[in-house]
Formats: C-alpha cells, sequence, structure tokens
C-alpha cells in the first residue's frame, strides 16, 4: 500500500508546489510554514486537485478520505445528528465520544469551531481508512481534545496517515517527517533521525537539538523526558 | 477599563469583570464560551441581560477590529486588495490614501504578495494574515482576535505577535489555545462553562494548574533546563 508522488507541479497564480516521494504505511507528518503549501499538498494526495503535471498514484488502497483544514467545508446535515448519520454513523455513539450528548438537533453550523472540529475528527476516526490525510487537525482544539487526538493516532495501526500541520506542543508519535519549504516537499526520513534536518521544529524541540539531545519522538513525553536529561 | 456587568447570554454568565487597558488572553475548553464572550465585546452580539461598557462607550459605538475563528466567513470581497481596502473604502477614506494604507499594512502583515489574489484561494494561514490586517488598517483601539493564531505557524505567530502588540490598539482581546502565548500576555482570563474561573495575570492564573494542559510547556520544561 502507497501513496506515491512522481514529479508534481502545480502552480497556483504565483505559487508552485513540487513534490517528489512514496507515503508507505504509517504515520507521516508534514509541517511547513503558512502559504508553504501543506494544504495544496493534501489536495493532491486526495485527489480533489489534479497536478498541472506528474502523477499522484494511490497502488492498494481502496479507502481513503482527506479531513479538510475548515470543519465547516464537510457539512452536510442541517443538524448535528444528520451530519454524523451522513458519515454512516450511529449519533449517540459518536455524540458520547466527543462528549455532546443530546446534542443531535443543534445547527452544526451554530457550534463553537472546536466543537465542530471535535465532531468532525471522530466522525473521521470511528471509521476505517487505508489511506487518511489530516490538514491542521489540531486547529481549534483546546489541548485536552490535542492529547485526545495524538492517543487516537498514537493507537493508528495499518494504513497509511499523513498529517499536514503546524503544531508545535501537543503532537503524536510519528514513523516519517516530511517538511513543504517554499513549495517544496522535502522527506526527512525516519524518526528520530530525521528531527536534526527539521528546519521547522518547534522552538522546545530546537532548542534540545541544538545541545545535542535527540528525543526518542516528537510527542510531549518524549520532549519532556529529553529535557529531564539537562537537568540530569 | 472595559466593564461588565451581570452578564447573562447563551452560556455565558459573568457577574463583575473590569479589563485594563493592555493585552488580554481569553483561554479554556471548547465550548466554554470564549467566542461568545468575544463577539458580545467586538459589539456583535447584545447580551440578553446585563451591561458592557469601553471606559464611557457601549461596544457597538467603538471602533473594533475583530478577526472571526473563521476567517472566510468574514471576507466580504473576492480579491484580498479589496478586501484589505474595504474598511478606508467604507469610512470615504480618498483613494490616493487608501491605496498607500493598504500598501503599508499589507507588508506589516506579509500579505503584500496576496494583494491580486482571490480570496477563496488562501490558505488558511493566508485568510487570517488577511483578516487581521483588513481588523488593523483603520487603527481600531480595541482589536479582539479569535484564535486566529491556530491558523500560524509558530516562526509566523510569534512575529505577528509582537507586531500586534506594537499596533496602537488600547485593548487587545485574544482567544488562544497557546498557553505559551497565554503566558507573556498582560493577564489571562480562563472561561470554564461560561464562568470567569481565573483572572490575573499569567502567574496567578496558571499557578494552580501545573498538572493540567494549560500550563504553559515553556514553563514547565523550561525550569532547570535553560530551554
Amino acid at each position: 500500500m502507497e501513496l506515491a508522488f512522481e514529479a508534481v507541479h502545480k502552480r497556483r497564480g504565483d505559487f508552485t508546489l513540487r513534490a517528489s516521494g512514496i507515503f508507505g504505511p504509517g504515520v507521516h507528518l508534514i509541517s511547513g510554514k503558512v502559504g508553504a503549501g501543506k494544504s495544496t499538498l493534501a489536495a493532491l494526495a486526495a485527489g480533489i486537485m489534479a497536478p498541472d503535471t506528474g502523477t499522484v498514484k494511490k497502488n492498494g488502497v481502496s479507502s481513503f478520505t482527506l479531513s479538510l483544514q475548515f470543519p465547516e467545508w464537510h457539512i452536510t446535515g442541517n443538524t448535528i445528528g444528520e451530519e454524523i448519520l451522513s458519515w454512516g454513523l450511529n449519533a449517540e455513539d459518536v455524540l458520547m465520544r466527543v462528549g455532546m450528548k443530546g446534542r443531535d438537533h443543534d445547527d452544526p453550523l451554530a457550534i463553537s469551531r472546536g466543537e465542530l472540529k471535535r465532531l468532525h475528527l471522530a466522525c473521521i476516526c470511528m471509521r476505517k481508512w487505508d489511506l487518511l490525510i489530516l490538514d491542521e487537525p489540531f486547529s481549534g482544539l483546546d489541548c485536552r481534545q490535542k492529547q485526545e487526538l495524538c492517543r487516537w493516532i498514537g493507537e493508528f495501526r495499518s494504513g497509511i496517515l499523513l498529517i499536514c500541520t503546524h503544531e508545535s506542543h501537543f503532537l503524536p508519535p510519528v514513523d516519517f517527517l516530511w517538511e513543504m519549504r517554499d513549495g517544496v516537499l522535502f522527506a526527512l526520513g525516519r524518526v528520530p533521525e530525521a528531527l536534526a534536518a527539521w528546519k521547522q521544529a518547534p522552538p522546545l524541540l530546537k532548542s534540545l537539538l541544538c545541545q545535542g539531545i535527540l528525543p526518542r519522538n516528537i510527542t510531549e513525553d518524549d520532549v519532556r523526558e529529553a529535557a529531564w536529561k539537562i537537568r540530569g | 477599563m472595559i466593564h461588565l456587568h451581570g452578564i447573562q447570554h447563551r452560556i455565558l454568565e459573568i457577574g463583575d469583570l473590569s479589563i485594563p487597558p493592555g493585552h488580554t488572553v481569553v483561554t479554556g475548553w471548547n465550548g466554554g464560551g470564549k467566542t461568545t464572550l468575544l463577539r458580545l465585546l467586538a459589539g456583535l452580539e447584545l447580551p440578553k441581560a446585563g451591561s458592557i461598557m469601553f471606559e464611557d462607550r457601549k461596544p457597538g459605538d467603538t471602533e473594533c477590529g475583530w478577526v472571526n475563528e473563521f476567517p472566510g466567513r468574514n471576507m466580504l470581497f473576492s480579491l484580498v486588495r479589496d478586501e484589505l481596502s474595504s474598511p478606508l473604502r467604507f469610512a470615504h477614506i480618498p483613494c490616493d490614501e487608501v491605496a498607500r494604507k493598504v500598501g503599508e499594512c499589507a507588508e506589516w502583515a506579509g500579505v503584500s504578495h496576496l494583494l491580486p489574489r482571490r480570496t477563496h484561494t488562501l490558505s488558511g494561514g493566508e485568510q487570517v494574515l488577511t483578516s487581521l490586517a483588513t481588523a488593523l488598517i483603520g487603527r481600531p483601539q480595541i482589536l479582539v482576535l479569535d484564535e486566529f493564531d491556530s491558523y500560524l505557524d509558530h516562526g509566523t505567530a510569534d512575529a505577528i505577535d509582537e507586531k500586534i502588540l506594537d499596533s496602537g490598539a488600547r485593548y487587545i482581546i485574544q482567544c488562544t489555545q497557546n498557553p505559551d502565548l497565554a503566558a507573556r500576555a498582560d493577564r489571562v482570563l480562563l472561561l470554564s462553562h461560561g464562568r470567569v474561573h481565573a483572572f490575573g495575570p499569567p502567574r496567578d492564573v496558571f499557578s494552580g494548574l501545573e498538572r493540567c494542559c494549560y500550563y504553559p510547556p515553556s514553563w514547565r520544561l523550561g525550569r532547570g533546563t535553560g530551554l
């Protein structure tokens, strides 16, 4: 099972994205500055945008989805209950999971962005995907919900998971690290070895790397454990 | 000073609260009433009960810059240049002055390259920077920002944060889920289930929260490590 970008070029106004690389099974983190091309890459990966040249191939992938950065773009139901049903899920189960029991008649466009994001991610996470692309999944979540999402990602065992994010505190354990730099996709490699090449590393992680300390992974616990080595 | 008295509105229940000028961060769990409070302060909604006064004026009578947590929802125009110009055009500012100020403000926000772009093609980060520039171009006394930093990478967020503090706005009311950003504010308002859980300088508000994920990571890890 793999997602392959073969000499992909995509131009949008003055911006050009260039990407080559193979995403195999595992958790892939793609970081990058504002406007570096993370969302464009996610759209190309999902096939909702076509490259100008090059190809994006999904080999051995029978089910896939993209979670957009803006959760409101996913809404098709007039109520929260209808929205959950549109994912083929039981409304009561999902609402229980996200702590919103009894709110199935609420308007999904009238709840807070954090609640909507939580609801949308729960619908995604309660189904099984060969390829799952999450564009800024942490945006709008409070720290407790970010930790919960990290736990779910940590349990992701089969398939390919792409996470495009600029989150810098609450990060899940990942297998591979990629970086978008001015529209170009760079494969940094397997974690933790890849961390040394991570230009957009979160500040605390960067401080550790500057002192020659390599955390086991990029989670809050890994960074804390590595920081304690300094303290001795 | 901003005075809130006897506020009851949707989930919010706030007895008396006085917010001094400066940088105030509003934080708390999802669904705790943060956006509702910010909408009241921005004058976008009137409270069902109670009153809000900015010094001697009501929120609706005060020049206020607002950045929505859904930045795309506030955009009125299809071109970034028109969106950014709109507060000045609505105020009947002469065209040459509008053009000059749009150029300056776009450079300030780092969106000069986006001016010819269509707003619907912007990424989340680009949308929120455009919204911020639009909110500030009229030099408002009050700036209300609803989690705009959640769309930005840490480098851009830190750089823009410094610029916002230097923008001349007398009151900056900012909702964020970034505890390290909250730790740098003049004061923090922690909302829980629509009520004020704590309000004061960051050291006081976070002092009892060391076991909670809201405690600033830089404080937790920085102690004794020099990070």
